[in-house]
């Protein structure tokens, strides 16, 4: 049994696992790149080892480079994290190969559920619904989905083959913008993932996207964790996650549930893992993708449950048992999470790059925040815009909602911009609150000026602490000139010097 | 004393500074207690006892407040200052060539014009790529390429000329 874990991942989800190892008294060893010499996962491991320059592909993406570094330093166990290395079925095999443990599920079932066609044909044989689309007709040429598109008919989407987090994505509305979208679409994922191979998709209007995160052992025994709802995106990058959904009722959480098990069954799966779903209004659900790994929003699922998701995956990595059966689990509360990105909602999203000069984290009760990014950080380029999560837990959604507010107007980021402004108007939406919202909403319906529209403005102490602003800087300008001017003249001054220096 | 006419999202308030405690705002005084907190840009309004934490960016043009979620954008000028903008015919000039600079350091996916071309305001300049996502970043106005300083592939900072629109 392992008693030293290498982490290969950084940022928050780094510093996460690294909570977990101490939590179970196991050894941690992390890698970094040259941009993170001072990042909190590095400082928080009992050992830590350089993998190369900040680019990914020369460092989080080296494979070799990291087993090699397990091996030397003793590490019985790699844990991907999420991104980066996470999903590659190669890099699973190759640890496997050295010898050591992968904490997360076997290589067969990576590769298996990594190529979504692969996927789709797995989980309709084990007869769980798909959404109609190219599944499992291997890769098409423009020509051939141009053919198949208005059989699956319009919207529909192009998603990327080796694809995720919405990176080569495209919706097309009509054939005769087709031809572009897809020449678009191939670049993106070729940039992204080496492969330019995509598929079609019916796109589903007024579709939730609703997970159920599943917990899996070596002795074959697969439980859930409930749903968790995931509609508020923009451009399909999740921006705020809870749990439970309020669209969710117990007999579709019981369906959605006995379904995801059955799909991680199908491909013998091991560890943690997330089947997604879309839900249209009338309740019927389709498997979106499986994601073989730790979620992003995993903590949400962790405070309605109470179960660690990350000790259940180390455990499962050991051999043992899970600790919970389906019995055990319940929902308690509401908890919400907020990705905190490094984007500026007053314009269109743009990334904000820059030195972090000062960070106020909220806290109080029920406020959990997993960040990688403290005082004095850098947020680069090279890396994802998410600078944390927060996440609270309420007693009812109505609770957490009201939490949440008082949680984001705490946090303060200073050095760069950030979208709290965004989660707060969030938070002040009528649609939210009521629980009325679809995939579409963030970049449909929602207008942050409309919701800041009918609310109290406060001008007139804008005005205040504008023109105090100004004020104080002339001053100070004026301030600087006057102490330039001496009260003698400079002879006298000069001679003063000369009788110092002497 | 000072004053200042300061416009909040094209509202304009008269602001008299009298004194380190006092502000009248359009005829109205105030007593005021502002500092700066826990470290630039956050500071601390306390006005006739009410409490405010507000962020404040400096732009080259303007002064944006983020205060309770809203970000309102203000100019901040004095009675001199006033006067010579009145005299220049104020408002925003839209001739000589708009330079379009990287809004982030990144990597150029495409260009998507080339020198000389017509451009339509919001029509795709060109691709960058930053924090793995690809931003489209575009005309602000109508016109004609002028001179492109970066090809796809190249690595830029932050504030870089990318091209400029005449």
């Amino acid at each position: 049994m392992f008693t030293k874990v290498l982490i290969a991942n950084r940022g928050e989800i780094a510093v996460r696992i690294l909570r977990a190892c101490r939590e179970l008294g196991i050894k941690t060893v992390a890698v970094y790149s040259e941009a993170d010499r001072q990042a909190m996962h590095v400082r928080y491991a009992t050992e830590a080892y350089l993998l190369g320059p900040a680019p990914s592909s020369e460092s989080y993406l080296k494979g070799d480079k990291i087993i090699e570094i397990a091996l030397k330093s003793g590490a019985g166990a790699i844990h991907p994290g999420y991104g980066f290395l996470a999903e590659r079925s190669d890099f699973a095999q190759a640890v496997e190969d050295a010898g050591l443990e992968f904490i997360g599920p076997k290589p067969s079932a990576i590769a298996a559920m990594g190529d979504k066609a692969i996927a789709r044909e797995t989980v309709t044989k084990a007869g769980v619904p798909v959404v109609p689309g190219t599944e499992g007709t291997g890769n098409l040429s423009d020509e051939e989905l141009l053919t198949l598109a208005p059989e699956i008919g319009f919207p529909l989407l192009i998603k990327a083959t080796a694809g995720g987090g919405g990176k080569g994505m495209r919706e097309v509305t009509n054939l005769e913008e087709m031809p572009l979208l897809l020449e678009s679409a191939r670049r993106e994922s070729k940039s992204a993932f080496g492969d330019d191979n995509v598929y079609l998709e019916k796109l589903i209007l007024g579709a939730r996207h609703i997970e159920i995160q599943v917990l899996a052992d070596k002795f074959g025994n697969v439980i859930h964790l409930n749903e968790r709802e995931c509609s508020l995106q923009r451009r399909h990058q999740k921006l705020l996650e809870e749990a439970p959904s309020a669209f969710v009722d117990e007999d579709l959480r019981q369906r959605m549930g006995d379904v995801a098990v059955k799909a991680a069954e199908a491909v013998e799966y091991e560890s943690a893992g997330t089947i997604e779903f879309l839900v249209d209004k009338d309740k019927s659900f389709y498997f979106l993708e499986m994601n073989t790994r730790l979620q992003v929003e995993h903590p949400i699922t962790e405070l309605v449950t109470g179960v660690d998701i990350v000790k259940e995956q180390i455990r499962i990595a050991r051999g043992r048992k899970l600790s919970f059966s389906q019995d055990d689990i319940q929902i308690n509360g509401a908890a919400i999470e907020c990705r905190i990105n490094a984007e500026d909602p007053h314009n269109n999203f743009m990334p904000s790059t820059g030195h972090i000069s000062h960070v106020v984290l909220p806290t109080g009760p029920g406020i959990r925040v997993d960040t990688g990014v403290y005082t004095s950080s850098e947020i680069t380029p090279y890396y994802d815009s998410m600078i944390s999560k927060l996440i609270v837990w309420g007693e009812t959604r109505a609770q957490a909602i009201l939490r949440m507010r008082r949680a984001l107007e705490e946090y303060k980021v200073v050095g760069v911009r950030t979208n709290i402004p965004f989660h707060q108007a969030m938070m002040d939406s009528h649609p939210f609150m009521g629980g009325q919202f679809d995939t579409r909403f963030v970049e449909e319906v929602f207008s942050m000026e409309e919701i800041t529209e009918g609310k109290e403005t406060f001008s007139e102490v804008a005005a205040i602490i504008a023109t105090l602003v100004q004020h104080e800087q002339t001053e100070r300008a004026a301030h600087v000139v006057r102490r330039n001017v001496r009260d003698t003249s400079n002879w006298k001054w000069l001679s003063r010097w000369e009788r110092l220096s002497k | 004393m000072m004053i200042y006419i300061t416009t909040i999202d094209g509202k304009e308030f008269l602001v008299e500074i009298i004194d380190d405690r006092h502000v009248s705002i359009d005829g109205k005084i105030v007593e005021v207690d502002f500092e700066s907190v826990e470290s630039q840009p956050i500071f601390s309004l306390i006005v006739d006892g009410k409490s405010y934490e507000a962020y404040v960016y400096e732009g080259e043009e303007d002064i944006e407040v983020l205060l309770k979620g809203q970000l309102y954008h203000s100019r901040v000028e004095d009675e001199r200052e006033r006067r010579l903008r009145a005299a220049s015919g104020g408002g925003v000039v839209e001739s000589g060539p708009y330079h379009l600079k990287a809004p982030m350091p990144g990597l150029v996916v495409t260009v998507s014009v080339e020198e000389g071309q017509e451009i339509k305001k919001g029509g795709v300049l060109l691709i960058l790529e930053s924090m793995k996502m690809q931003n489209e970043l575009k005309s602000p106005r109508d016109g004609v390429i002028g001179r492109i300083l970066v090809g796809a592939g190249d690595s830029v900072e932050q504030r870089q000329k990318l091209l400029s629109v005449e």
